[in-house]
């Protein structure tokens, strides 16, 4: 082979090679132009599922106890009713431009109160044993017991100079229910903390504005409590559960909260246990002292239900009352029972039988007056023979003596059997003097 | 299309960009000022979109503007009378003008302790003018509890506005508490206050049913009465009604009195009676002897 040929034959090589370079870039760029072309369908795709993203991105539900406002830039959007919207699905403009703030407003929540309470371990709140009866200091910690104080009743015979400045300690228990009412003026105005991941909502609201409860409603017990005496304290069923909401729900729309309270609970209230013993020793003795009354009064009734029956009060007033007529009056006579009635009752008929007894007296002597004027001694010896038989019959012991003539010492004795079911009566002879 | 929609994308973009550069929004809960170069130029309270230089010229600081609840300790003071006293009082309070604030405090834990001081100054301030008898009084007329809560917050709010910036909403006492060996006290004068009050409760009620039971005896006796009047009184008809057979009477007046002898004495010797009798008399003389008949007259 020459230089030549092996020059040509490189030459030849090149050639070929250059050729199949430059194929190959023809393909290249055609793979690449279509590799471009399909990048950018992709990328138009992506856009535009992008875009469809962004803009479905605006859709929000409200839920059903939920309202919401929209703040477009940091700005609550629209005026008025607008404002807020209520449950369902909505279409804001997505992030930055739009922000949709959900707020539970129907949701009522309890709060429980228990730092005016005196303090309790553990075991004490969880498992109360009734036998045994936790101790207690005699004094109150004011770090760790919850009291709160009232006044006292205002004595009549208070000593000259005192400012009235006694108190009483009361221990106390609430519940407080609310809302959020306004939720406008709630998102304005009251600190909510930031939500983290897998926190619901709902409960960092709760969370949030409890301290703000907490406080408010406490100084509204100690507020209220200070104008009641403890027996107030401790019998109010509502009057300060009242007062106390008023005041919560002052405090909370003097500082725009946008909370309302739905209901204020009195759990539990009580006198501190170190003086235990002397309020039961008083409710006992109030509860004698009913007792007692209550007793009079049934004995009162008893007493004068005997007297005159149910109508014996009535009777009495229309008796020192002028007004009632006569009628009304002698109706209530009519009514009348028990030993009064009683009396009127032998009273009539005493009338009964002394005016029938006389008519028939009368009318006997009339009957017998125009045979005794034919045979006076006859009549009068057979009514007075009757007489003496009828009294003789119906005596229990008779006596026939013999009288004796002129001897005045002479004397008869006889026993009389004496009737055991009988009173001595100091006429009734036990001896007889015979003559 | 590809020509149009590219450039606008890269405008869109920019435009963007330049947006987050140099616009800023306040949301309704905060409140913020903008620094350039450091210096304050201007405060925003309102919320809202705002537009400023980008970052190295012009700074947005913002803040929360929200209420919140700062507590105090529970402190002893005392009352004028130097009565001591322990309270402890909360605030709600609020950014309410950031640069004074970011100048003065800066941060919300920092306001809190500059709040601590505050507030306990204005509590010996304001309760030392206060009697105790103004905290809890047995006249209720007399309690000023309220008014010395408001004072304490007219008291907090003026200075702590104009040095931190800090409105103070509201401000309350929201334990009321004496010192643990005072309790003690108060214990012995409760005990001895429901004792009194036990023993009057007692006497009170024994008083009450004495006079219901009194009550009733005189109403009883005053019925009784009433009712033996009436009895009187129909007695009296009685006797008058009966009267009016007495003229039937009178046309043998001796008759009268005999039948009527004659009636008691049945009436009288009816029952349980024992009789001595002279056996001379009648009918006894039957049993002396055979009477003396004449007969045919």
């Amino acid at each position: 082979m020459t230089e030549q040929s092996k020059k040509d034959n490189e030459d030849q090589k090149t050639g070929a090679a250059q050729q199949l370079k430059r194929d190959e870039f023809d393909a290249a760029g055609k793979s690449l132009s279509d590799a471009l072309r399909f990048s950018f369908m992709i990328l138009k795709v992506i856009m535009i599922i992008l875009v469809i993203a962004f803009l479905a991105s605006g859709f929000r539900t409200v839920g059903p106890d939920e309202k919401a406002l929209v703040l477009r830039f940091g700005k609550i959007r629209g005026v008025t009713e607008e404002r807020v919207l209520g449950p369902g699905a909505h279409w804001v403009f997505p992030y930055p431009i739009d922000e949709v703030v959900k707020i539970p407003v129907e949701k009522k929540v309890n709060l429980a109160v228990n730092s005016l309470w005196y303090y309790q371990t553990k075991d004490e709140i969880l498992g109360e044993d009734p036998k045994r009866k936790p101790r207690v200091a005699e004094k109150l910690d004011p770090t760790r017991e919850g009291y709160s104080l009232t006044r006292t009743t205002r004595r009549s015979d208070e000593i000259l100079g005192s400012d009235g400045s006694d108190y009483n300690i009361v221990h106390s228990k609430w519940q407080l229910t609310y809302k959020i009412d306004d939720i406008e003026v709630f998102f304005k105005n009251v600190y909510v903390n930031e939500i983290k991941p897998g926190q619901i909502y709902f409960d960092v609201i709760t969370d949030s504005i409890k301290p703000l409860l907490q406080n408010v409603f406490e100084e509204a017990v100690v507020t209220a409590l200070v104008n009641y005496t403890i027996d107030e304290a401790i019998k109010s069923k509502d009057t300060i559960p009242r007062h106390v909401k008023r005041l919560v729900q002052q405090e909370l729309d003097s500082i725009e909260s946008g909370i309302k309270v739905v209901s204020v609970y009195l759990t539990d209230i009580t006198w501190p246990r170190q003086v235990d013993e002397a309020f039961l020793a008083s409710i006992r003795a109030s509860q004698e002292s009913q007792k007692a009354i209550s007793e009079a009064k049934t004995s009162a009734e008893n007493t004068l239900n005997e007297a005159g029956g149910p109508v014996a009060e009535r009777l009495l007033a229309t008796l020192k009352d002028k007004s009632i007529t006569e009628e009304k009056r002698e109706y209530l006579w009519l009514q009348l029972a028990g030993s009064a009635q009683e009396r009127i009752a032998e009273a009539r008929a005493y009338r009964t039988q002394v005016v029938e007894t006389t008519k028939a007296n009368a009318e006997y002597l009339q009957q017998l007056l125009p045979e005794y004027r034919k045979r006076p001694e006859l009549v009068i010896q057979k009514i007075y023979q009757d007489t003496i038989e009828f009294v003789l019959i119906n005596a229990d012991e008779k006596f026939v003596i013999q009288p004796t003539e002129g001897a005045a010492g002479k004397e008869l004795r006889i026993m009389i059997n004496r009737d055991p079911s009988l009173k001595p009566k100091s006429s009734q002879p036990s001896e007889q003097t015979g003559q | 299309m590809r020509n149009i929609a590219v450039p606008i994308l890269i405008v869109l973009i920019f435009i963007v960009m330049g947006l987050y550069l140099v616009a800023f929004q306040v949301r309704e809960t905060e409140s913020a000022f903008v620094t350039r170069f450091g210096k304050p130029v201007r405060e925003v309270t309102e919320p809202g979109l705002y537009f400023k230089w980008p970052t190295p010229i012009e700074q947005v600081h913002k803040f929360d503007a929200r209420m919140r609840v700062f507590e105090g300790d529970l402190t002893e003071t005392t009352t004028k009378g130097a009565v001591p006293i322990i309270v402890n009082t909360y605030v709600i309070w609020r950014i309410a003008d950031p640069l004074e604030f970011l100048n003065a405090v800066g941060t919300v834990p920092k306001a809190e302790s500059k709040l601590i001081s505050q507030i306990s100054d204005t509590q010996n301030r304001v309760i030392g003018q206060h009697a105790f008898a103004e905290f809890v009084n047995s006249d209720p007329n007399k309690i000023r509890f309220e008014q010395i809560q408001a004072e304490m917050l007219a008291d907090l709010r003026e200075p702590v506005r104009a040095e931190y910036g800090i409105e103070i909403k509201t401000l309350g006492i929201k334990q009321l508490k004496v010192s643990e060996d005072v309790t003690k006290d108060v214990f012995d004068r409760m005990r001895a206050e429901r004792k009194r009050r036990t023993e009057t409760t007692i006497a009170e009620g024994n008083a009450q049913a004495t006079k219901i039971r009194t009550d009733a005896e005189s109403k009883k006796t005053e019925l009784l009465a009433a009712a033996e009047a009436r009895a009187k009184a129909i007695r009296g008809q009685g006797d008058a009604e009966a009267a009016k057979y007495f003229k039937m009477l009178e046309e043998d007046p001796k008759l009268a009195i005999f039948l009527r002898n004659t009636d008691a004495l049945k009436k009288i010797l009816k029952e349980r009676s024992t009789i001595v009798i002279p056996a001379d008399s009648e009918p006894f003389i039957l049993l002396k002897e055979v009477p003396a008949l004449e007969s045919g007259k």
